[in-house]
């Protein structure tokens, strides 16, 4: 009796098993066809059909769909590479200003622009249709257009302080001759005081003036050796300066090219966060239209 | 040596009479042959014998012994005669003339579009048929002229120096007049005399590398013209060579990049292309303040190269 319902239990177990596997087989056969004829979209689906579902099914399905892409999970590169090619395209039109480097198989660095030193922006993800920009950068062109907004820019306050910086030591070594006369005077000034025999209650008003005297001579010897080791710290500064102009010139360029293409920043990010649907939808668009011919 | 002495002792004054004047002939013989060149030199209409006429009176020794002529033209008189010469012939010597022809041994000749500005040539140290052309105030050697060998480079760092840093403030459209009546004088002696020009900063024709004196160049030149590009409105490109090309005006594109860049000696320079094929590397410097300034700013490592030998 017992071993009775056992063998229904096992042969039903192998119809399920059989049935799976089969599911299985299918499954890849599908993906392996879908590679063969360039159906992107369907890979898509394949590999995350709850995804697919989600945000481009027409009706609502609350039903979960059995994902097997586990089974070719270990080939994420060479299908990331397979969908690359048509997705490069597709953002080549789209986001005119991204340029893309594959530096290892399926996995392609972002570059914002092909202006001398552009900027590497982040990585391109096709499996899941995604931008991945590299925080510092991306922060750094957000602010940019954050602070546009009040007519301002990024570099603008350490720019300011490094051309005043300049414009203080230049001063400092234009007034060198100025100086120079002044310790003169501070030198005779100090010899006749030293000359003086002061009655004993004028003592102290004479000590008072060769410390002042002293003190002014410091300082002015001072302010000497910051003109004198100026130079290389105006270079320096200059350098500084073309760096952060540089990245302004780099983040304004940015900026027009988002605002040419999207109109403006918030757009470009809503667009970032539809990817996905978007370029899946421009998929099923380009399948029907060839379907039609 | 007693036979020899007299020998001599027995020269009658006959004897002494013909050699003398065999030698005055001989000084007024070549004093004619002299005079036949000079006449070639200023009346002939054909180039060629413009061109011989000249190289044969470069040099030319006048004074013998028994004959001296107190006024003469000297070498350099003779390469700006005969420059003009060419110009007159050539039909483009308008806005070229000798400025002072009533002056003998030192001539000087002046471009109406430049004003008072005058030059002149100067005779080379190292070679007595090579000369130099420039303006007389700082003699800056703006050409090599070799009528001997058919030679004519120019020198592309005085050139800019001159047209471009000494001239600032003159009307763009007047030097570039005074550049072209030069570059057609060279151009007709490329075509019609078989000379070897070097044109350099003036060669105009697409994809001529401009060559940099400090042969690499430090990335932060290359930043700075990125930004002073932005600044006016171009965007620096890069280029797949790993240099960088601005898009300019007219469809004028320069490219600068490293044209050894295989090599381990890096060679950077830059190139310009335009459909008329008329803009140089002088022009771009007139043409957009913000490329000469760039190239002022670090004229140390953007020099153009000119023949090292000659103007060295």
């Amino acid at each position: 009796m017992e071993r009775q319902m056992e063998t229904d239990q096992f042969s039903q177990n192998d119809t399920l098993l059989s049935s799976a596997l089969n599911e299985k087989m299918q499954y890849l056969n599908d993906l392996n066809d879908s590679v063969k004829n360039g159906d992107d979209l369907q890979i898509y689906q394949l590999m995350d059909p709850n995804r697919y579902a989600n945000e481009l099914a027409t009706e609502e399905t609350e039903e979960s769909q059995t994902d097997h892409f586990g089974l070719a999970s270990d080939l994420t590169a060479q299908l990331s590479h397979h969908l690359s090619n048509k997705l490069i395209d597709y953002l080549g039109a789209t986001y005119p200003f991204f340029y893309y480097h594959e530096y290892e198989l399926g996995k392609f660095h972002i570059y914002f622009g092909n202006w001398w030193d552009h900027r590497m922006f982040g990585e391109l993800d096709p499996i899941n249709v995604r931008f991945n920009f590299d925080d510092n950068e991306y922060q750094m062109l957000s602010k940019s257009f954050q602070l546009e907004a009040e007519n301002r820019r990024v570099n603008d306050d350490t720019m300011q302080k490094l051309g005043d910086e300049n414009e203080r030591i230049t001063k400092l070594i234009g007034e060198q001759d100025q100086r120079d006369k002044r310790k003169e005077e501070i030198r005779e000034q100090l010899k006749e005081n030293q000359e003086k025999s002061p009655m004993p209650w004028e003592a102290g008003k004479v000590k008072e003036e060769r410390q002042r005297l002293n003190d002014e001579m410091l300082k002015l010897t001072q302010i000497d050796e910051e003109a004198t080791g100026g130079r290389p710290t105006i270079k320096e500064n200059e350098n500084k300066i073309l760096a952060l102009s540089k990245e302004e010139t780099i983040l304004s360029l940015e900026k027009q090219n988002i605002r040419a293409t999207f109109g403006s920043f918030d757009a470009f990010i809503e667009n970032n966060n539809n990817l996905y649907t978007k370029y899946l939808q421009s998929l099923s668009k380009e399948s029907q239209v060839s379907d039609g011919e | 040596m007693v036979s020899n002495e007299t020998e001599e002792k027995t020269i009658t004054t006959n004897e002494l009479l013909a050699n003398y004047s065999d030698s005055v002939q001989n000084g007024l013989d070549n004093g004619s042959k002299y005079l036949q060149a000079f006449h070639t030199l200023s009346e002939t209409t054909d180039g060629q014998s413009l061109l011989s006429a000249a190289v044969s009176l470069t040099n030319f020794k006048l004074n013998s012994d028994f004959v001296t002529f107190p006024h003469q033209f000297s070498d350099e008189d003779v390469q700006l005669i005969f420059f003009e010469r060419l110009l007159s012939l050539s039909g483009i010597e308008n806005n070229f003339r000798i400025s002072n022809p009533q002056r003998v041994q030192k001539l000087l000749c002046k471009f109406d579009s430049l004003g008072d500005q005058t030059f002149t040539f100067t005779k080379s140290t190292k070679n007595s048929d090579g000369f130099f052309f420039g303006p007389t105030l700082n003699n800056r050697p703006l050409f090599y002229l070799n009528l001997k060998n058919k030679e004519l480079m120019f020198h592309g760092a005085s050139l800019i120096e001159y047209f471009v840093v000494d001239l600032d403030g003159l009307e763009i459209d007047a030097i570039k007049n005074a550049l072209e009546l030069l570059t057609k004088a060279a151009a007709i002696l490329k075509e019609n005399f078989g000379f070897k020009i070097d044109f350099n900063v003036l060669d105009g024709v697409n994809g001529e590398f401009y060559q940099f004196a400090a042969g690499t160049l430090s990335e932060d030149v290359m930043d700075e013209l990125f930004v002073k590009s932005a600044e006016n409105h171009f965007v620096l490109m890069a280029e797949d060579n790993g240099g960088a090309s601005l898009t300019l005006g007219n469809g004028t594109k320069m490219t600068v990049y490293d044209a050894n860049q295989n090599g381990n000696r890096p060679k950077w320079g830059a190139t310009i292309r335009d459909d008329q094929q008329n803009e140089n590397w002088l022009y771009l410097l007139l043409d957009y303040p913000f490329i000469k300034k760039w190239y002022l700013n670090n004229q140390k490592q953007l020099e153009i190269l000119s023949n090292q030998f000659i103007f060295g």
